[in-house]
């Protein structure tokens, strides 16, 4: 296994794999207080291919989702981005692996009020002190459509917006993966929509690979696959999910939750 | 409330803990100065009430009357000793003969010289058992003949004088030598406070400090029982009435320790200038941090009101609250002025002004200010804060927390308002200034006014300035990447806050830099006027025109081989007018050799009798131009006199205020016929001139020889007190200004906790963050420092030009290294102010900030 987590993400490509996990679990507090948040999880995400990660609150999607992008350490287990091991990566190492290879999209939008819209897009590439590939983001920010928009600030942007901005900021530094936290969590559904269809998208035209944690449907609907979690367990898998089959399958969910 | 207010203080602890540290400081300088000033008052008395403990009377002979001729002490001789050993009351009587004597130390340099009263010198006389009671020996013995003297331990330890050393020292005249046989003990505190005491045998005593056979002083002990009113009355009936009296003990003691007292009283107002500005200063921070806590607690406050408290009660717990972190401000810094109070002392005494070491003695005063300063000013500081909390609405509780009230237009053009009227105000005071002629009282008045005005001016003008002069700034930051650029926009985001901060910055660069560039214009201004007017190369003087250089002196001096020739000058005083004024007694046809005189009218050439010459601003205080008359008298008992002017030239330090002819100089002088200077011409390319003339002189102690490049270099010691002040203001200024900076930046940290998770998840690693943070800080720093030397500067360019009347050849120069560190010192204290914010934000990590949703 290379070592060299700042390698360029086109290195592997020959897997097919964009990032996995293996037998991921988390377990926060102790004594009476611990709780198990996954429990054992192990889960590959193929490059160009958007994932949706669901199930009922409080199932681990969000902590899974954490763990992958190397903003939370599992208790064990194992997480690979392309081919870089995280685990073996100090907190420096794991910065730039985040700014070089790691696209978020947060539910808050998380923009820094100060910056311009077109600042926020382009804050990995400052942070790591490069020019932006000038046409690579003319490219991103008229496919989110914010063209006229580059100029202000998060305060003078509605929601939908925001996140488009924040969607942008995410694909401008062509990550190895996006992962998505509830993106369309504080937008109204026709908003929420344009996130979504912007995040096909980019893995449609782009090649993008997407991991979207969500609990709705409808969102799940616009991914390849969607993984079901519960109780901290993977317990199944669909491809090719619409929404209908997505919420008959949470229903299940619900019922059989509901009976055990 | 008082529970909240309470809880709330404590609830911030490091925030509280900041601005009581802040507060504490000032505190600390007030009770500091005050117990350190009552310490050394209780010293010197408890010193000079023991030295005179056993004195019930001292009987000395009466000053002659003014225009009676010489001394006369020659009614204090032996037969009234025994005359009032055998007044009924007297237990004992000791005659005295008291001088004063200048001492070099071992390596030739005058010891503990300059200050007259402090050099003492007195008489071994032994009592009935053949010892001293006033002088106890240490080691050796008494001192025997003209040859021999005896010093106190504490001099000759200072001088390095060792038994058997040959000790020059000189009571007026010159120099004499004498061998040292014994080291006295000695409880004066004139001494043991920074003096020296050399003893005598008697008759060397009686020689030089009164006549062959006659004291200066008898000091009576009182038999046990006697009283001591009652004792004065039968003393001072055998004196003969008009000649000799009689004084207490006490009333002794009193006058000593006044005397004293005066060595110390200066001390005291240098820690109470810190104490004022450093209140001053933290007042701001005051200001600040309950500005913040304030803001951050806008809902609370709402919901307080929401829920049905007064505005009274909201604006009386912001001011408990206030209270409360004033009362550990307070209690803290009384505790730091003790230390300060016991470390004083070491601190400002030298070895050659030590100060007197004692218990610190801690009167209610100090206690008192303390609590009023402390709590005072953090109330008073607090006030504007609680006005605004107040004005919170209680709908502010249903709104978002991060929502801030930006100033609105009316409250920005109160401000616009305020700054120009101050502005104006200063300019109108200021601007008539660079044209005064003089450092008179109402001049200077109006330079403090005006330029406390124009500081006022700044700190208000501040938050108007602060987005532009930032955004101009951010240029500069962003060229260091987006830490510079984010550092740039987060210190603008609060302009009314970053102001505040900057604030304290800005006072204390203003302060120090105006100081500065006083300081340096008038230390360059003396250097070049020190040596002004002098055409010799070297100068021998006297301390005081009390004190004489013999004519043997002058000849040996005349005699030194390459010495082309010595002028001999007789100092004494005119008194012109109700004015005192110094004159220089010269001769007429060589004062052009050893002055260089610019005579604006007339000339030297026609100083005599009755004929004077005065400088530029004699004449210029009198009226006086050649050819005029004026009335006055040379020396306290000279006749009043007629002179005519016969020249004014440009002032000097050499001619001093007027010249006048030495014969007519020297009738009138303290000691008459006496010279004070020696203006020495030398051949050019003579080596060893100065030791020679040191030989010259008798290497007396009172004999200073110095050349040109000594004088100088004397004249510019007169700046070290502004040199302390301002290095003294600078660390003062950098300590608060960094206890803000760091303030402003935790809470600043505090509010951005999100953001900062949000750049640790995209990418920024905690080197960055750090960046960020530090560089937020010196941007605050940056934006204090340069209106604040804008100030300073402004300031002393409009106050320098009162100086032009009193210092000769000032200009307005610029002392650009001190400026240099004037501008860098706050930026690398905000730096290093910022480290622990800027710790504390690198070390959150991404999940915390980003997760809670």
């Amino acid at each position: 296994m290379t070592a060299d987590p700042f390698a360029p993400h086109t290195a592997a490509t020959t897997s097919g794999t964009a990032a996995s996990a293996f037998g991921l679990t988390k377990v926060h507090g102790t004594g009476d207080a611990r709780v198990t948040a996954l429990d054992d999880v192990s889960i590959t995400f193929r490059q160009g291919e958007f994932t949706a990660v669901m199930g009922p609150s409080g199932c681990g999607k969000s902590t899974l989702l954490h763990c992958a992008a190397g903003l939370d350490t599992p208790t064990s287990g194992s997480v690979r981005i392309g081919t870089t091991e995280l685990g073996t990566l100090d907190d420096r190492e794991l910065t730039r692996l985040r700014r070089d290879r790691i696209g978020f999209v947060f539910q808050a939008f998380n923009l820094l009020p100060t910056l311009t819209a077109l600042e926020n897009i382009t804050l990995p590439s400052a942070i790591a002190g490069r020019r932006p590939d000038r046409e690579w983001l003319d490219r991103v920010v008229s496919m989110v459509g914010l063209s006229g928009r580059l100029g202000h600030r998060p305060a003078q942007l509605s929601g939908g917006q925001q996140q488009r901005v924040a969607v942008a900021r995410a694909l401008a530094s062509r990550p190895a993966i996006v992962f998505a936290d509830e993106p369309t969590g504080n937008l109204d559904s026709r908003s929420g929509a344009e996130v979504l269809g912007f995040l096909r998208d980019s893995v449609r035209d782009l090649g993008q690979t997407v991991v979207m944690v969500t609990h709705d449907p409808a969102a799940a609907g616009y991914a390849d696959r969607v993984v079901f979690l519960c109780d901290g367990r993977l317990v199944d898998e669909m491809t090719r999910p619409t929404p209908d089959r997505v919420l008959d399958r949470m229903k299940a969910f619900d019922t059989r939750s509901r009976t055990s | 409330m008082l529970r909240t207010a309470l809880r709330n203080a404590l609830a911030h602890k490091a925030r509280s803990a900041m601005t009581v540290l802040a507060v504490c400081l000032g505190v600390a300088f007030v009770c500091g100065t005050l117990v350190f000033a009552d310490s050394t008052a209780a010293a010197h008395r408890a010193a000079a009430s023991k030295s005179f403990a056993g004195i019930a009377l001292t009987v000395t002979a009466k000053p002659p009357l003014p225009g009676a001729a010489g001394p006369g002490p020659d009614v204090l001789d032996d037969a009234l000793v025994r005359t009032l050993a055998a007044v009924p009351g007297v237990a004992a009587v000791r005659p005295t003969a008291d001088g004063s004597a200048t001492l070099n130390a071992a390596d030739g340099t005058p010891l503990r010289a300059g200050k007259a009263w402090a050099n003492l010198a007195s008489a071994y006389v032994p009592g009935p058992d053949g010892k001293d009671g006033r002088h106890p020996l240490a080691e050796g013995r008494a001192p025997a003949g003209a040859g021999e003297v005896a010093l106190d331990s504490g001099t000759a330890a200072a001088g390095r004088h060792r038994l058997g050393d040959t000790v020059t020292l000189a009571t007026d005249g010159p120099a004499l030598h004498k061998r040292l046989v014994g080291i006295v003990r000695t409880t004066d505190s004139r001494v043991t406070a920074g003096g020296t005491l050399a003893v005598f045998d008697k008759a060397t005593a009686q020689q030089l400090f009164a006549t062959p056979g006659h004291y200066t002083g008898i000091d009576l002990t009182a038999a046990p029982g006697t009283d001591q009113a009652e004792l004065a009355r039968r003393v001072t009936a055998v004196l003969p009435a008009d000649r000799a009296e009689a004084t207490t003990g006490a009333a002794q003691a009193a006058q000593q320790a006044g005397y004293v007292d005066t060595l110390t009283r200066g001390h005291e107002k240098l820690p109470m200038l810190f104490a004022g500005v450093s209140l001053f200063i933290s007042s701001f921070l005051v200001v600040n941090t309950f500005t913040m806590l304030v803001g951050r607690r806008t809902r609370e406050i709402a919901l307080l009101r929401a829920i049905g408290a007064t505005r009274r009660q909201v604006v009386r717990s912001v001011l408990l609250e206030a209270a409360l972190v004033g009362l550990a401000a307070s209690a803290a810094g009384f505790l730091l002025g003790l230390g300060i109070a016991a470390a004083l002392p070491a601190a400002l005494g030298t070895d050659q002004d030590a100060l007197p070491r004692g218990p610190l003695v801690v009167g209610p005063l100090p206690v008192a200010a303390a609590l009023a300063i402390g709590v005072g000013v953090t109330v008073l500081a607090a006030w504007l804060p609680s006005r605004r909390a107040a004005r919170i609405a209680p709908v502010e509780a249903l709104r978002s927390a991060e929502h801030q009230l930006p100033a609105t237009g009316a409250r920005t053009r109160v401000r616009t308002a305020a700054a120009t009227a101050l502005l104006a105000l200063s300019a109108f005071l200021l601007i008539p200034l660079t044209r005064a002629e003089d450092a008179s009282e109402e001049n200077l008045r109006d330079a403090m006014a005006g330029c406390a005005l124009l500081v006022a001016a700044a700190v208000v003008l501040t938050p108007l300035l602060a987005a532009p002069a930032i955004r101009g700034a951010g240029r500069l930051t962003r060229r260091l990447g987006i830490t510079g650029r984010l550092a740039g926009q987060n210190a603008l985001r609060d302009p009314r806050r970053t102001a505040a901060t900057a604030a304290t910055v800005l006072i204390s660069t203003a302060l120090v830099s105006g100081l500065a560039t006083i300081g340096h214009s008038g230390a360059l201004a003396l250097d070049r006027q020190a040596a002004e007017g002098l055409a010799a190369e070297y100068v021998i003087s006297t301390p005081t025109p009390t004190t004489a250089i013999d004519d043997a002196t002058l000849r040996r001096v005349a005699d030194t081989p390459g010495v082309r020739a010595a002028h001999g000058i007789a100092d004494s005083t005119l008194f012109l007018g109700g004015g005192v004024r110094n004159i220089a007694g010269v001769d007429a046809r060589t004062v052009d050799d050893a002055m260089r005189l610019d005579f604006t009218s007339g000339s030297a050439a026609g100083l005599g009798p009755g004929r004077i010459a005065v400088s530029a601003t004699t004449a210029r205080d009198h009226r006086l131009d050649t050819g005029s008359r004026i009335t006055g008298r040379i020396g306290r008992g000279g006749p009043e006199t007629a002179y005519t002017v016969v020249g004014v030239y440009r002032d000097n330090p050499t001619a001093g205020d007027a010249l006048g002819a030495r014969t007519e100089v020297q009738q009138h002088q303290f000691r008459p016929g006496t010279l004070q200077r020696i203006l020495v011409r030398t051949d050019s390319g003579a080596a060893g001139i100065r030791s020679a003339l040191h030989t010259a002189v008798g290497n007396s102690p009172l004999l200073k020889v110095q050349d040109r490049a000594e004088l100088v270099r004397e004249a510019a010691g007169v700046m070290g007190d502004l040199l302390t002040l301002m290095y003294g203001l600078l660390a003062l200024g950098a300590a608060i200004s960094a206890l803000g900076i760091a303030n402003t930046l935790a809470m600043s940290v505090a509010e951005r906790t999100r953001e900062i998770g949000v750049l640790r998840a995209l990418g920024m690693d905690r080197a960055g963050i750090r960046r960020t943070i530090r560089l937020e800080a010196v941007t605050v720093a940056a934006y204090g420092t340069l209106p604040g030397l804008a100030c300073g500067l402004c300031g002393a360019w409009a106050v320098g030009s009162l100086a032009n009347g009193a210092v000769q050849q000032y200009a307005f120069r610029l002392p650009w290294g001190t400026l240099l560190l004037v501008c860098l010192a706050p930026l690398a204290v905000a730096a290093a102010a910022a480290a622990a914010p800027a710790r504390r934000a690198a070390a959150l990590r991404p999940l915390e900030a980003v997760a809670e949703q």
